[in-house]
């Protein structure tokens, strides 16, 4: 009886997890037609990553897993932070380049993403 | 222990740890495949975000959501899958499995039909396209090549998660999976929720902001 109780709560827990993912997303779609302005995106990615932690808790149950794969998990975090951060202040922290004009004529620097 | 693959192993228990680490590496792994194509889009982005924000809103927002809806139920079926079968209910966990599976050919189905969609509007992969003159000025940005690349990308392994949850399936309806043997189901179903994961934060990316 109280196996079966368990039981119950766990798949009750599993479908009230499941349930706040659809209404998170429910409110992310929603918010996508409100203009935040700069505030679109870190707020979409912040819904996600309360997703994500739903997920990696709930459903993948993480928190029962031994520490090393926890910290491997960390380290994965961890890297894709790094990577994401300095591609981003690489591209950020760019001077435009100027080019001779003995060679090319136009004083203007031709930034990098401008094509034709 | 009667598996004659089985003996470098001291113990069942030690097998079942050796898989599961296994399995946490190698999603660790594929996240860092996708790590790759998400600092490209957070490179570009920071390069051109106004061109980004007019590619974003030309997405199939509607058909994406539809999508990231489908994953998520998608995903709380696997884990109650998982649950039926540590109950010793494999008839119950194969239905839930089964679910799930539809339900991942459902999303491949609907991803199909959205680069139909893109396609015949002029969207290809690369910048060569009559699209990028008439909404960009002229100019071009990887957004769509970056999109292809990593919905592409995502849609194989949403297509492998189907192959290996559909394999988990005919174990649990054989009986080779069982409450004392689970740990193969739970594997498979952790590379299933990882598809579900990378695609929470590929929707907002691609589809919302």
């Amino acid at each position: 009886m109280e196996r079966a109780a368990r039981t119950r709560a766990h798949g009750l827990h599993l479908t009230i997890a499941g349930v706040s993912l659809v209404l998170l997303a429910i409110l992310s779609f929603g918010l996508s037609f409100v203009e935040l302005g700069r505030l679109a995106l870190p707020v979409a990615l912040l819904i996600a990553a309360i997703k994500a932690t739903i997920v990696l808790l709930a459903f993948m149950e993480l928190n029962r897993e031994r520490s090393s794969i926890q910290l491997a998990l960390l380290a994965v975090a961890f890297m894709l932070s790094l990577l994401v951060a300095f591609t981003v202040a690489d591209v950020v922290t760019r001077e435009p380049v100027t080019l001779n004009p003995k060679e090319t004529g136009p004083a203007e620097p031709v930034p990098f993403h401008a094509q034709p | 222990m009667s598996d004659a693959h089985a003996e470098h192993f001291f113990s069942e228990e030690q097998r079942e740890q050796a898989a599961r680490l296994g399995m946490w590496v190698f999603l660790g792994s594929e996240s860092l495949l996708f790590a790759g194509l998400f600092a490209l889009y957070a490179g570009y982005r920071a390069e051109a975000p106004a061109l980004f924000a007019v590619c974003v809103h030309h997405s199939e927002r509607l058909l994406g959501s539809i999508n990231t809806l489908i994953l998520l139920v998608s995903s709380t079926c696997a884990a109650l899958g998982v649950a039926a079968l540590r109950r010793d209910t494999p008839k119950r966990c194969a239905a839930w499995l089964g679910v799930t599976i539809l339900l991942g050919a459902g999303f491949l189905a609907i991803k199909i039909y959205e680069y139909a969609k893109h396609l015949h509007a002029g969207i290809a992969p690369g910048n060569a396209t009559t699209f990028f003159s008439q909404y960009t000025g002229g100019r071009s940005t990887p957004f769509w090549t970056l999109y292809y690349a990593t919905t592409g990308l995502h849609a194989v392994h949403v297509t492998v998660g189907i192959g290996v949850l559909l394999f988990a399936t005919t174990g649990a309806l054989r009986g080779t999976l069982n409450a004392t043997r689970a740990y193969p189901l739970e594997n498979a179903v952790l590379y299933w929720h990882l598809v579900d994961l990378i695609w929470i934060f590929v929707w907002p990316l691609y589809y919302l902001a």
